[in-house]
Protein backbone atom coordinates (compact mmCIF):
# COMPACT_ATOMS: atom_id res chain seq x y z
CA UNK A 1 0.00 0.00 0.00
CA UNK A 2 2.87 2.39 0.80
CA UNK A 3 3.73 2.96 -2.83
CA UNK A 4 0.49 4.85 -3.49
CA UNK A 5 0.83 8.39 -4.64
CA UNK A 6 -0.84 10.79 -2.22
CA UNK A 7 0.07 14.14 -3.77
CA UNK A 8 -0.17 13.83 -7.53
CA UNK A 9 1.26 17.19 -8.55
CA UNK A 10 4.50 16.69 -6.62
CA UNK A 11 4.41 12.88 -6.90
CA UNK A 12 4.76 12.24 -3.18
CA UNK A 13 3.99 8.70 -2.02
CA UNK A 14 2.67 7.46 1.29
CA UNK A 15 6.11 5.89 1.78
CA UNK A 16 7.86 9.27 1.28
CA UNK A 17 5.65 10.82 3.94
CA UNK A 18 6.11 7.95 6.40
CA UNK A 19 9.88 7.90 5.90
CA UNK A 20 10.15 11.65 6.39
CA UNK A 21 8.07 11.46 9.55
CA UNK A 22 10.26 8.68 10.91
CA UNK A 23 13.57 10.28 10.00
CA UNK A 24 12.86 13.79 11.29
CA UNK A 25 10.22 13.06 13.98
CA UNK A 26 8.62 16.33 12.90
CA UNK A 27 5.27 18.11 12.67
CA UNK A 28 2.80 17.76 9.80
CA UNK A 29 3.82 21.20 8.60
CA UNK A 30 7.48 20.25 8.45
CA UNK A 31 6.70 17.02 6.61
CA UNK A 32 4.79 19.04 4.08
CA UNK A 33 7.69 21.44 3.58
CA UNK A 34 10.21 18.62 3.30
CA UNK A 35 8.21 16.43 0.90
CA UNK A 36 6.25 19.22 -0.84
CA UNK A 37 3.06 17.16 -0.41
CA UNK A 38 0.10 19.44 -1.11
CA UNK A 39 2.31 22.24 -2.45
CA UNK A 40 2.03 21.61 -6.16
CA UNK A 41 0.10 23.08 -9.05
CA UNK A 42 -3.39 22.36 -7.70
CA UNK A 43 -2.59 24.15 -4.45
CA UNK A 44 -3.66 21.08 -2.52
CA UNK A 45 -7.26 21.16 -3.72
CA UNK A 46 -7.06 17.53 -4.82
CA UNK A 47 -4.99 16.01 -2.06
CA UNK A 48 -5.48 18.28 0.97
CA UNK A 49 -7.88 15.96 2.85
CA UNK A 50 -5.73 12.93 1.98
CA UNK A 51 -2.50 14.66 3.04
CA UNK A 52 -4.19 15.81 6.26
CA UNK A 53 -5.37 12.25 6.97
CA UNK A 54 -1.95 10.74 6.39
CA UNK A 55 -0.27 13.43 8.49
CA UNK A 56 -2.72 12.80 11.30
CA UNK A 57 -1.91 9.12 11.16
CA UNK A 58 1.88 9.45 11.05
CA UNK A 59 2.27 12.33 13.54
CA UNK A 60 -0.75 11.68 15.78
CA UNK A 61 -1.73 15.38 15.51
CA UNK A 62 -5.52 15.63 15.73
CA UNK A 63 -7.35 17.98 13.37
CA UNK A 64 -7.93 21.27 15.20
CA UNK A 65 -10.19 24.12 14.24
CA UNK A 66 -7.42 25.86 12.31
CA UNK A 67 -6.90 24.59 8.79
CA UNK A 68 -4.00 22.17 9.39
CA UNK A 69 -1.83 22.97 6.40
CA UNK A 70 -2.39 26.67 6.08
CA UNK A 71 -3.77 28.03 2.82
CA UNK A 72 -1.68 30.71 1.09
CA UNK A 73 -2.57 33.01 -1.78
CA UNK A 74 -2.65 32.65 -4.71
CA UNK A 75 -5.14 29.78 -4.35
CA UNK A 76 -5.13 29.20 -8.11
CA UNK A 77 -2.16 28.85 -10.46
CA UNK A 78 -1.56 32.32 -11.92
CA UNK A 79 1.12 33.73 -14.17
CA UNK A 80 3.81 35.94 -12.70
CA UNK A 81 2.53 38.79 -14.87
CA UNK A 82 -0.87 38.50 -13.15
CA UNK A 83 0.78 38.41 -9.77
CA UNK A 84 2.80 41.50 -10.63
CA UNK A 85 -0.50 43.21 -11.39
CA UNK A 86 -1.52 42.27 -7.87
CA UNK A 87 1.55 44.10 -6.51
CA UNK A 88 0.96 47.23 -8.61
CA UNK A 89 -2.48 47.67 -7.15
CA UNK A 90 -1.31 47.89 -3.59
CA UNK B 1 -16.68 50.08 -6.62
CA UNK B 2 -19.35 47.34 -6.45
CA UNK B 3 -21.74 47.08 -3.52
CA UNK B 4 -21.04 43.37 -3.54
CA UNK B 5 -18.89 40.88 -5.43
CA UNK B 6 -20.10 37.30 -5.32
CA UNK B 7 -17.51 34.58 -5.93
CA UNK B 8 -19.26 31.49 -7.30
CA UNK B 9 -22.29 31.26 -9.59
CA UNK B 10 -23.75 28.06 -8.14
CA UNK B 11 -27.25 27.96 -6.63
CA UNK B 12 -26.07 29.92 -3.56
CA UNK B 13 -24.28 32.68 -5.48
CA UNK B 14 -27.00 33.05 -8.10
CA UNK B 15 -29.88 33.27 -5.65
CA UNK B 16 -27.93 35.80 -3.57
CA UNK B 17 -27.27 37.84 -6.71
CA UNK B 18 -30.96 37.82 -7.60
CA UNK B 19 -31.91 39.05 -4.13
CA UNK B 20 -29.26 41.79 -4.20
CA UNK B 21 -30.46 42.92 -7.62
CA UNK B 22 -34.06 42.99 -6.42
CA UNK B 23 -32.89 45.61 -3.93
CA UNK B 24 -31.00 47.36 -6.68
CA UNK B 25 -27.48 46.81 -5.41
CA UNK B 26 -24.51 47.11 -7.76
CA UNK B 27 -23.50 43.46 -8.09
CA UNK B 28 -20.78 41.48 -9.85
CA UNK B 29 -20.84 37.68 -9.91
CA UNK B 30 -17.70 35.82 -11.02
CA UNK B 31 -17.22 32.11 -11.64
CA UNK B 32 -14.20 30.24 -12.91
CA UNK B 33 -16.16 27.65 -14.88
CA UNK B 34 -17.26 28.30 -18.47
CA UNK B 35 -20.94 28.48 -17.53
CA UNK B 36 -22.94 29.53 -14.49
CA UNK B 37 -24.80 26.99 -12.34
CA UNK B 38 -21.99 25.42 -10.32
CA UNK B 39 -22.62 21.83 -9.24
CA UNK B 40 -26.27 22.22 -10.04
CA UNK B 41 -25.47 21.67 -13.72
CA UNK B 42 -24.70 17.98 -13.30
CA UNK B 43 -27.65 17.05 -11.09
CA UNK B 44 -30.48 14.76 -12.09
CA UNK B 45 -32.53 12.79 -9.55
CA UNK B 46 -36.00 11.43 -9.19
CA UNK B 47 -37.58 12.64 -5.97
CA UNK B 48 -39.72 10.29 -3.85
CA UNK B 49 -42.88 12.01 -5.17
CA UNK B 50 -41.88 11.01 -8.70
CA UNK B 51 -40.82 14.48 -9.82
CA UNK B 52 -37.42 14.98 -11.40
CA UNK B 53 -34.84 17.41 -10.10
CA UNK B 54 -33.06 18.54 -13.24
CA UNK B 55 -30.11 20.81 -12.47
CA UNK B 56 -29.91 22.27 -15.96
CA UNK B 57 -33.56 23.37 -15.74
CA UNK B 58 -33.03 24.75 -12.24
CA UNK B 59 -30.01 26.71 -13.44
CA UNK B 60 -31.98 28.10 -16.36
CA UNK B 61 -34.69 29.38 -14.03
CA UNK B 62 -32.14 31.11 -11.83
CA UNK B 63 -30.36 32.58 -14.85
CA UNK B 64 -33.61 33.83 -16.44
CA UNK B 65 -34.44 35.60 -13.22
CA UNK B 66 -30.92 37.04 -12.86
CA UNK B 67 -30.94 38.23 -16.47
CA UNK B 68 -34.34 39.87 -16.13
CA UNK B 69 -32.73 41.92 -13.33
CA UNK B 70 -29.70 42.79 -15.50
CA UNK B 71 -27.26 40.95 -13.26
CA UNK B 72 -23.60 41.16 -14.27
CA UNK B 73 -22.40 37.53 -14.26
CA UNK B 74 -18.98 36.78 -15.70
CA UNK B 75 -17.63 33.28 -16.27
CA UNK B 76 -14.06 32.14 -16.79
CA UNK B 77 -12.83 34.41 -14.00
CA UNK B 78 -10.93 32.74 -11.21
CA UNK B 79 -10.37 34.48 -7.87
CA UNK B 80 -6.99 33.64 -6.37
CA UNK B 81 -6.89 36.04 -3.44
CA UNK B 82 -9.26 38.18 -1.38
CA UNK B 83 -7.92 41.14 0.49
CA UNK B 84 -9.39 43.56 2.99
CA UNK B 85 -8.08 47.09 2.46
CA UNK B 86 -10.16 48.70 5.19
CA UNK B 87 -13.69 48.46 6.53
CA UNK B 88 -16.05 47.81 3.64
CA UNK B 89 -13.35 47.96 1.05
CA UNK B 90 -12.23 44.65 -0.38
CA UNK B 91 -10.15 43.63 -3.38
CA UNK B 92 -10.82 40.45 -5.33
CA UNK B 93 -7.69 39.36 -7.19
CA UNK B 94 -8.44 37.36 -10.32
CA UNK B 95 -6.81 36.10 -13.48
CA UNK B 96 -8.63 38.95 -15.27
CA UNK B 97 -7.48 41.75 -12.99
CA UNK B 98 -8.66 43.14 -9.68
CA UNK B 99 -12.17 44.15 -8.68
CA UNK B 100 -13.20 46.24 -5.70
CA UNK B 101 -16.30 45.99 -3.55
CA UNK B 102 -17.83 47.12 -0.28
CA UNK B 103 -19.02 43.58 0.50
CA UNK B 104 -17.99 40.08 -0.47
CA UNK B 105 -19.99 36.91 -0.66
CA UNK B 106 -17.93 33.73 -0.86
CA UNK B 107 -20.08 30.99 -2.40
CA UNK B 108 -17.43 28.64 -3.76
CA UNK B 109 -19.23 25.38 -2.92
CA UNK B 110 -17.58 22.05 -2.22
CA UNK B 111 -14.74 19.95 -3.59
CA UNK B 112 -14.31 16.21 -3.71
CA UNK B 113 -12.11 14.37 -1.25
CA UNK B 114 -9.68 12.12 -3.06
CA UNK B 115 -9.59 8.56 -1.74
CA UNK B 116 -6.28 7.31 -3.07
CA UNK B 117 -6.19 3.65 -4.09
CA UNK B 118 -3.02 2.16 -5.62
CA UNK B 119 -3.21 2.85 -9.36
CA UNK B 120 -5.46 5.90 -9.00
CA UNK B 121 -3.16 7.99 -11.20
CA UNK B 122 -3.79 5.81 -14.29
CA UNK B 123 -5.72 7.38 -17.17
CA UNK B 124 -9.32 6.16 -16.93
CA UNK B 125 -9.55 6.77 -13.20
CA UNK B 126 -11.65 9.79 -12.25
CA UNK B 127 -13.56 11.16 -9.33
CA UNK B 128 -17.27 10.40 -9.32
CA UNK B 129 -17.96 14.13 -9.74
CA UNK B 130 -15.82 14.24 -12.87
CA UNK B 131 -17.90 11.39 -14.29
CA UNK B 132 -21.02 13.41 -13.48
CA UNK B 133 -19.73 16.53 -15.22
CA UNK B 134 -18.52 14.59 -18.28
CA UNK B 135 -21.84 12.79 -18.58
CA UNK B 136 -24.39 15.48 -17.78
CA UNK B 137 -22.60 18.72 -18.63
CA UNK B 138 -20.19 17.86 -21.45
CA UNK B 139 -22.14 14.83 -22.73
CA UNK B 140 -19.02 12.71 -23.12
CA UNK B 141 -19.13 8.96 -22.57
CA UNK B 142 -16.71 8.15 -19.75
CA UNK B 143 -15.99 4.60 -20.92
CA UNK B 144 -17.46 1.25 -21.89
CA UNK B 145 -17.58 -0.54 -18.58
CA UNK B 146 -16.67 0.83 -15.19
CA UNK B 147 -16.76 0.33 -11.48
CA UNK B 148 -17.47 2.79 -8.67
CA UNK B 149 -15.16 2.70 -5.64
CA UNK B 150 -16.79 4.26 -2.59
CA UNK B 151 -20.41 3.85 -1.56
CA UNK B 152 -22.12 7.00 -0.30
CA UNK B 153 -25.03 9.33 -1.02
CA UNK B 154 -23.22 11.13 -3.80
CA UNK B 155 -21.82 8.08 -5.56
CA UNK B 156 -25.18 6.29 -5.48
CA UNK B 157 -26.94 9.33 -6.96
CA UNK B 158 -24.32 9.78 -9.67
CA UNK B 159 -24.12 6.04 -10.45
CA UNK B 160 -27.84 6.28 -11.20
CA UNK B 161 -27.22 9.24 -13.52
CA UNK B 162 -24.55 7.28 -15.38
CA UNK B 163 -26.97 4.37 -15.74
CA UNK B 164 -29.66 6.67 -17.09
CA UNK B 165 -27.16 7.95 -19.65
CA UNK B 166 -26.54 4.37 -20.78
CA UNK B 167 -23.11 3.95 -19.21
CA UNK B 168 -22.41 0.38 -18.13
CA UNK B 169 -21.41 -0.01 -14.48
CA UNK B 170 -20.26 -3.38 -13.16
CA UNK B 171 -20.97 -2.55 -9.51
CA UNK B 172 -20.17 -0.28 -6.60
CA UNK B 173 -17.84 -1.41 -3.84
CA UNK B 174 -15.56 -0.09 -1.11
CA UNK B 175 -11.93 0.96 -1.32
CA UNK B 176 -9.56 -1.29 0.63
CA UNK B 177 -8.65 0.16 3.99
CA UNK B 178 -5.53 2.34 4.08
CA UNK B 179 -4.30 5.48 5.87
CA UNK B 180 -6.60 7.69 3.87
CA UNK B 181 -9.72 5.74 3.00
CA UNK B 182 -10.59 5.02 6.66
CA UNK B 183 -14.37 5.23 7.19
CA UNK B 184 -15.05 4.85 3.46
CA UNK B 185 -13.52 1.39 3.76
CA UNK B 186 -15.48 0.32 6.84
CA UNK B 187 -18.65 -1.64 6.00
CA UNK B 188 -20.50 -0.70 9.19
CA UNK B 189 -19.83 3.04 8.78
CA UNK B 190 -20.77 2.89 5.13
CA UNK B 191 -23.98 1.09 6.05
CA UNK B 192 -24.82 3.91 8.47
CA UNK B 193 -24.54 6.34 5.58
CA UNK B 194 -26.44 4.12 3.18
CA UNK B 195 -29.49 3.75 5.33
CA UNK B 196 -30.01 7.46 4.66
CA UNK B 197 -30.29 7.00 0.92
CA UNK B 198 -32.61 4.03 1.02
CA UNK B 199 -35.39 6.27 -0.29
CA UNK B 200 -33.41 6.96 -3.45
CA UNK B 201 -33.91 3.41 -4.59
CA UNK B 202 -37.56 2.70 -5.03
CA UNK B 203 -37.46 -1.09 -5.03
CA UNK B 204 -34.99 -3.48 -3.50
CA UNK B 205 -32.97 -1.06 -1.49
CA UNK B 206 -35.96 0.52 0.13
CA UNK B 207 -37.14 -2.80 1.43
CA UNK B 208 -33.68 -3.85 2.39
CA UNK B 209 -32.43 -0.48 3.60
CA UNK B 210 -35.27 0.93 5.62
CA UNK B 211 -35.01 -1.91 8.09
CA UNK B 212 -31.47 -0.81 8.91
CA UNK B 213 -32.28 2.74 9.78
CA UNK B 214 -33.95 1.65 13.01
CA UNK B 215 -31.17 0.54 15.27
CA UNK B 216 -27.44 0.39 15.43
CA UNK B 217 -27.64 -3.28 16.36
CA UNK B 218 -29.59 -4.14 13.24
CA UNK B 219 -27.09 -2.29 11.11
CA UNK B 220 -24.28 -4.26 12.69
CA UNK B 221 -26.09 -7.48 11.91
CA UNK B 222 -26.78 -6.30 8.40
CA UNK B 223 -23.11 -5.75 7.67
CA UNK B 224 -22.33 -9.11 9.22
CA UNK B 225 -24.76 -10.94 6.97
CA UNK B 226 -24.55 -8.69 3.94
CA UNK B 227 -25.49 -10.76 0.89
CA UNK B 228 -22.55 -12.14 -1.11
CA UNK B 229 -24.03 -11.01 -4.38
CA UNK B 230 -24.50 -7.48 -3.05
CA UNK B 231 -27.75 -5.58 -2.86
CA UNK B 232 -29.10 -4.42 -6.16
CA UNK B 233 -30.06 -0.84 -6.71
CA UNK B 234 -31.66 -0.27 -10.12
CA UNK B 235 -30.18 -3.60 -11.19
CA UNK B 236 -26.64 -2.65 -10.20
CA UNK B 237 -25.01 -4.54 -7.30
CA UNK B 238 -23.75 -2.54 -4.33
CA UNK B 239 -21.15 -4.50 -2.40
CA UNK B 240 -20.26 -3.62 1.17
CA UNK B 241 -18.23 -6.76 1.77
CA UNK B 242 -15.94 -6.43 -1.22
CA UNK B 243 -13.11 -3.96 -1.63
CA UNK B 244 -10.81 -2.82 -4.41
CA UNK B 245 -7.14 -3.11 -3.43
CA UNK B 246 -5.59 -1.96 -6.67
CA UNK B 247 -6.37 -0.48 -10.06
CA UNK B 248 -4.33 -2.22 -12.75
CA UNK B 249 -3.20 -1.36 -16.23
CA UNK B 250 -0.14 -0.45 -18.27
CA UNK B 251 -0.96 2.88 -19.87
CA UNK B 252 -4.60 3.01 -18.84
CA UNK B 253 -7.14 1.21 -16.68
CA UNK B 254 -7.54 -2.44 -17.62
CA UNK B 255 -8.89 -4.05 -14.45
CA UNK B 256 -9.30 -3.78 -10.70
CA UNK B 257 -8.20 -6.28 -8.04
CA UNK B 258 -10.95 -7.15 -5.58
CA UNK B 259 -11.03 -8.99 -2.23
CA UNK B 260 -13.89 -10.04 -0.01
CA UNK B 261 -13.69 -8.20 3.31
CA UNK B 262 -14.86 -8.85 6.85
CA UNK B 263 -17.58 -6.77 8.52
CA UNK B 264 -14.87 -4.48 9.88
CA UNK B 265 -13.09 -4.06 6.58
CA UNK B 266 -10.23 -6.58 6.75
CA UNK B 267 -9.23 -8.39 3.57
CA UNK B 268 -10.06 -12.11 3.49
CA UNK B 269 -7.12 -14.15 2.17
CA UNK B 270 -7.64 -16.25 -0.92
CA UNK B 271 -10.63 -14.30 -2.23
CA UNK B 272 -8.63 -12.18 -4.67
CA UNK B 273 -9.91 -11.77 -8.21
CA UNK B 274 -9.77 -9.35 -11.11
CA UNK B 275 -12.62 -7.53 -12.77
CA UNK B 276 -12.04 -6.09 -16.22
CA UNK B 277 -13.09 -2.47 -16.57
CA UNK B 278 -11.94 0.46 -18.66
CA UNK B 279 -12.82 3.22 -16.24
CA UNK B 280 -12.99 3.66 -12.48
CA UNK B 281 -14.85 6.33 -10.50
CA UNK B 282 -13.58 7.06 -7.00
CA UNK B 283 -15.98 8.60 -4.51
CA UNK B 284 -14.41 9.93 -1.32
CA UNK B 285 -17.11 12.41 -0.33
CA UNK B 286 -17.19 16.21 -0.34
CA UNK B 287 -15.59 18.95 1.74
CA UNK B 288 -16.32 22.70 1.85
CA UNK B 289 -14.06 24.59 -0.58
CA UNK B 290 -12.98 27.35 1.75
CA UNK B 291 -9.55 28.45 0.49
CA UNK B 292 -10.68 32.03 -0.17
CA UNK B 293 -12.23 32.26 3.29
CA UNK B 294 -8.85 31.18 4.68
CA UNK B 295 -6.77 33.74 2.78
CA UNK B 296 -8.96 36.65 3.87
CA UNK B 297 -8.45 35.56 7.46
CA UNK B 298 -11.81 34.14 8.53
CA UNK B 299 -11.65 31.87 11.58
CA UNK B 300 -12.58 28.21 11.06
CA UNK B 301 -14.22 25.37 12.94
CA UNK B 302 -13.62 21.71 12.21
CA UNK B 303 -17.07 20.12 12.28
CA UNK B 304 -17.49 16.64 10.88
CA UNK B 305 -21.27 17.19 10.77
CA UNK B 306 -20.72 19.90 8.16
CA UNK B 307 -18.11 18.02 6.15
CA UNK B 308 -14.83 19.45 7.50
CA UNK B 309 -13.37 22.91 8.08
CA UNK B 310 -15.98 25.62 7.65
CA UNK B 311 -15.58 29.38 8.06
CA UNK B 312 -17.34 30.70 11.17
CA UNK B 313 -20.67 32.33 10.32
CA UNK B 314 -24.15 32.86 11.73
CA UNK B 315 -27.66 32.11 10.49
CA UNK B 316 -27.72 35.41 8.62
CA UNK B 317 -24.65 34.22 6.69
CA UNK B 318 -22.53 36.95 8.25
CA UNK B 319 -18.92 36.21 9.26
CA UNK B 320 -16.77 37.80 11.97
CA UNK B 321 -15.33 40.12 9.29
CA UNK B 322 -17.88 42.87 8.73
CA UNK B 323 -18.89 42.92 5.06
CA UNK B 324 -17.82 39.34 4.32
CA UNK B 325 -20.60 36.78 3.87
CA UNK B 326 -20.69 33.07 3.03
CA UNK B 327 -23.45 30.86 1.59
CA UNK B 328 -23.94 27.40 0.14
CA UNK B 329 -21.71 24.37 0.54
CA UNK B 330 -18.76 26.40 1.83
CA UNK B 331 -20.79 26.54 5.07
CA UNK B 332 -21.42 22.77 5.17
CA UNK B 333 -22.24 19.99 2.72
CA UNK B 334 -25.95 19.97 1.89
CA UNK B 335 -28.20 19.68 -1.13
CA UNK B 336 -28.55 22.33 -3.81
CA UNK B 337 -31.97 23.39 -2.50
CA UNK B 338 -30.45 24.34 0.84
CA UNK B 339 -27.61 26.20 -0.90
CA UNK B 340 -30.12 28.17 -2.95
CA UNK B 341 -32.14 29.11 0.13
CA UNK B 342 -28.96 30.17 1.97
CA UNK B 343 -28.12 32.43 -0.97
CA UNK B 344 -31.37 34.30 -0.48
CA UNK B 345 -30.54 34.79 3.21
CA UNK B 346 -27.09 36.16 2.35
CA UNK B 347 -28.59 38.47 -0.27
CA UNK B 348 -31.10 39.88 2.21
CA UNK B 349 -28.41 40.34 4.88
CA UNK B 350 -26.30 42.33 2.43
CA UNK B 351 -29.27 44.35 1.15
CA UNK B 352 -30.32 45.19 4.71
CA UNK B 353 -27.13 47.20 5.20
CA UNK B 354 -27.55 49.20 2.04
CA UNK B 355 -31.25 49.86 1.81
CA UNK B 356 -32.40 52.38 4.40
CA UNK B 357 -35.72 52.52 6.20
CA UNK B 358 -37.07 49.27 4.80
CA UNK B 359 -38.14 47.56 8.01
CA UNK B 360 -39.71 44.91 5.81
CA UNK B 361 -36.23 43.51 5.18
CA UNK B 362 -35.85 42.32 8.76
CA UNK B 363 -39.05 40.39 8.41
CA UNK B 364 -38.02 38.93 5.05
CA UNK B 365 -34.67 37.91 6.48
CA UNK B 366 -36.32 36.06 9.34
CA UNK B 367 -38.63 34.32 6.89
CA UNK B 368 -35.72 33.36 4.66
CA UNK B 369 -33.83 31.88 7.63
CA UNK B 370 -36.93 29.85 8.53
CA UNK B 371 -37.14 28.71 4.92
CA UNK B 372 -33.58 27.31 5.04
CA UNK B 373 -34.55 25.22 8.06
CA UNK B 374 -37.73 23.94 6.45
CA UNK B 375 -35.88 22.92 3.29
CA UNK B 376 -33.16 21.26 5.36
CA UNK B 377 -35.69 19.20 7.26
CA UNK B 378 -37.43 18.10 4.08
CA UNK B 379 -34.25 17.37 2.14
CA UNK B 380 -34.28 14.08 0.27
CA UNK B 381 -30.52 14.18 -0.22
CA UNK B 382 -28.62 14.47 3.01
CA UNK B 383 -24.87 14.15 3.07
CA UNK B 384 -24.27 14.14 6.84
CA UNK B 385 -26.63 12.80 9.49
CA UNK B 386 -26.18 15.45 12.18
CA UNK B 387 -26.30 18.55 10.04
CA UNK B 388 -28.57 20.52 12.40
CA UNK B 389 -26.23 19.92 15.35
CA UNK B 390 -23.34 21.12 13.19
CA UNK B 391 -25.30 24.26 12.34
CA UNK B 392 -25.92 24.90 16.02
CA UNK B 393 -22.22 24.52 16.87
CA UNK B 394 -21.10 26.96 14.20
CA UNK B 395 -23.66 29.49 15.42
CA UNK B 396 -22.24 29.19 18.93
CA UNK B 397 -18.70 29.61 17.61
CA UNK B 398 -19.79 32.80 15.87
CA UNK B 399 -21.23 34.19 19.09
CA UNK B 400 -18.10 33.26 21.04
CA UNK B 401 -15.81 34.95 18.55
CA UNK B 402 -17.88 38.08 17.96
CA UNK B 403 -18.52 38.69 21.68
CA UNK B 404 -14.97 38.06 22.84
C1 LIG C 1 -18.97 16.66 -7.66
C2 LIG C 1 -20.17 17.11 -6.90
C3 LIG C 1 -21.40 16.54 -7.17
C4 LIG C 1 -22.52 16.93 -6.46
N1 LIG C 1 -23.72 16.33 -6.75
C5 LIG C 1 -24.81 16.68 -6.05
C6 LIG C 1 -26.07 16.08 -6.33
O1 LIG C 1 -26.15 15.21 -7.20
N2 LIG C 1 -27.15 16.49 -5.62
C7 LIG C 1 -27.06 17.46 -4.65
O2 LIG C 1 -28.07 17.85 -4.07
N3 LIG C 1 -25.88 18.02 -4.38
C8 LIG C 1 -24.76 17.66 -5.04
N4 LIG C 1 -23.56 18.25 -4.74
C9 LIG C 1 -23.49 19.20 -3.64
C10 LIG C 1 -23.44 20.59 -4.24
O3 LIG C 1 -22.30 21.18 -3.69
C11 LIG C 1 -24.71 21.36 -3.93
O4 LIG C 1 -25.81 20.71 -4.48
C12 LIG C 1 -24.74 22.78 -4.52
O5 LIG C 1 -24.37 22.81 -5.88
C13 LIG C 1 -23.90 23.73 -3.73
O6 LIG C 1 -24.12 25.02 -4.22
P1 LIG C 1 -23.08 26.18 -4.04
O7 LIG C 1 -23.66 27.37 -4.72
O8 LIG C 1 -22.71 26.27 -2.62
O9 LIG C 1 -21.77 25.68 -4.78
P2 LIG C 1 -21.49 25.17 -6.28
O10 LIG C 1 -22.71 24.74 -6.95
O11 LIG C 1 -20.37 24.23 -6.16
O12 LIG C 1 -20.95 26.49 -6.99
C14 LIG C 1 -19.73 27.09 -6.64
C15 LIG C 1 -19.16 27.82 -7.82
O13 LIG C 1 -18.03 28.56 -7.39
C16 LIG C 1 -17.07 28.55 -8.40
N5 LIG C 1 -15.76 28.81 -7.79
C17 LIG C 1 -15.15 28.11 -6.80
N6 LIG C 1 -13.98 28.67 -6.48
C18 LIG C 1 -13.84 29.75 -7.26
C19 LIG C 1 -12.83 30.75 -7.41
N7 LIG C 1 -11.72 30.74 -6.65
N8 LIG C 1 -13.01 31.72 -8.33
C20 LIG C 1 -14.13 31.76 -9.11
N9 LIG C 1 -15.12 30.84 -9.02
C21 LIG C 1 -14.98 29.86 -8.12
C22 LIG C 1 -17.18 27.17 -9.01
O14 LIG C 1 -16.71 27.19 -10.36
C23 LIG C 1 -18.68 26.89 -8.92
O15 LIG C 1 -19.35 27.18 -10.12
C24 LIG C 1 -22.42 17.91 -5.47
C25 LIG C 1 -21.18 18.50 -5.21
C26 LIG C 1 -20.06 18.13 -5.92
C27 LIG C 1 -18.72 18.78 -5.63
Amino acid sequence: MDHITICRCEEVTLEDIKNTAKKYQCSAREIKLRTRAGMGYCGGRTCRPAVDAVMEQVTGEKPGHDIPLKVQPPVRPVSLATLRGMQDDK
Amino acid sequence: MYDVIIVGAGPAGLSAAITCREWDLHVLVIDEFVKPGGRLLGQLHEEPNGEWWNGIEETKQLMDKAESLNTDIRCGISAHHLEKVKDHHFIVHTNKGNFEAKNLLIATGAAETAAPVPGWTLPGVMSIGAAQVMTNVHRVRVGEKGIVIGVNVLSAAIARELQLAGVNLHSMMLPAMNSVTKEHAHPKKVMDGLSRIAHLAPSAFLRFGSRFTKSDFVRKLATQFYPKSGVKMWGMPIHLRKAVTEINGKDRVESVTVFDITADGKLIKGTERRIEVDFVCIAGGLYPLAELAAVIGLPFQYLEELGGHVPVHNKKMETPIDGVYVAGNITGIESAKVARAQGTVAGLSIAKKHVDGKADLDYRLLKAIEQVKTIRNEATIQFHPHISEGREKIEQAFRRIVHS
